[in-house]
């Protein structure tokens, strides 16, 4: 487990959707780190590939029709896996995640002590400039999810995280919406897998808010995830 | 037999030939499909069965009884109906997904 990481084997997983304002930024600042990088663009109106035309080194897949993030994260996965990822991390296309935080979330994978590793805004350390109401959409989210799957962490629904392959392997998601992020948390339950929690910074910017999710998207999250456990 | 009474079995009748025509495999599906064209041209026809069906079970009308079970009925029908939509959705989930793996290129190529 404890094989060493290097970049070569590292794959970035960015998720993308209509972001079109964004994904030369977040792709050119990732790629001086030597990971490999793949874009999913979940079947944006105007496909993203002409903007990435540049980007040689890295791998781009497209959804023929869009089925939400957790399909894009899935399908990313599932690619990575078959190009013999050994570690995984998901960064989301819209810039609120910083590539300086992803070495942070290598370290606790790289000594082997853990399988699964999660980014959050409110550890001490963390980062955000979240406004009042996503503050508490966030805060109940982590409420419903220690109802739910018994995991009572420091934050909600936060696109940045990481994991070995052995992980990867054990997760496959289901809600193809951002219900995803809750459903991780099932499979870190079902299969044991050893996760923890590292501070990083989420900015948002008026883009990615406007890109992102409305607070009242939580009430769908919610409602998929009663679906989830009726019917999974 | 007065007007309402025709045109609700009229309307039964409709339904149950649509559905005959569909699902004809399952032998399951016809005797409950069957039963319950039964009961509800009995009711049409005596709508004081439902009047005694509903004291029996403390309701004060017939009418209040059965529209007291078709809501129960219909979030049951919603239930499944999502159950279906989930599944489907699965499933071009992982044609999609299959595809797109497939077709991984780089950007310049696309």
């Amino acid at each position: 487990m404890s094989a060493p990481i290097n970049n070569n084997s590292t794959w970035i997983i960015v998720p993308a959707y209509n972001e079109s304002t964004t994904i030369q930024k977040v792709v050119g600042d990732l790629l001086g780190y030597g990971y490999n990088i793949v874009v999913v663009d979940d079947g944006s109106n105007k496909s993203l590939a002409p903007q990435l035309k540049n980007f040689t080194s890295i791998y781009f897949i497209r959804h023929k029709v869009n089925m939400g993030q957790g399909a894009a994260l899935q399908t990313g996965i599932s690619f990575a896996l078959q190009k013999g990822a050994n570690w995984l991390i998901t960064f989301d296309a819209d810039g609120q995640h910083s590539s300086t935080d992803i070495s942070t979330l290598l370290t606790p994978l790289q000594s082997g002590s853990t399988d699964i590793v999660l980014g959050s805004r409110f550890l001490t350390d963390g980062k955000h400039n979240a406004g009042p109401f996503r503050r508490l959409a966030l805060h109940t989210g982590r409420w419903i999810n220690f109802f739910l799957t018994g995991l009572y962490l420091s934050d909600a629904h936060n696109g940045l995280r990481a994991m070995n392959r052995m992980a990867a392997q054990k997760i496959d998601l289901k809600e193809n919406r951002m219900a995803h992020a809750t459903e991780i948390l099932f499979a870190i339950k079902e299969h044991h897998l050893k996760y923890v929690e590292v501070p990083v910074t989420i900015t948002y910017t008026d883009y990615s808010k406007s890109k992102g999710q409305s607070v009242f998207n939580s009430i769908r999250i919610f409602f998929d995830l009663v679906l989830h456990k009726l019917f999974e | 037999m007065n007007g309402i009474k025709i045109l609700l079995i009229t309307g039964v009748a409709f339904i149950a030939v649509y559905f005959f025509i569909r699902l004809r495999n399952s032998l399951f599906d016809i005797i409950l499909l069957l039963s319950l064209i039964a009961a509800a041209i009995i009711f049409i026809i005596f709508p004081e069965t439902t009047n005694s069906l509903a004291h029996k079970l403390g309701v004060g009308r017939g009418a209040d009884l059965v529209f007291y079970t078709s809501i129960i009925i219909f979030w049951f029908v919603i239930l499944k109906l999502y159950a279906r939509i989930r599944k489907l959705e699965q499933i071009i989930t992982q044609i999609v997904r299959k595809d797109a793996i497939e077709e991984a290129d780089k950007p310049a190529n696309e």
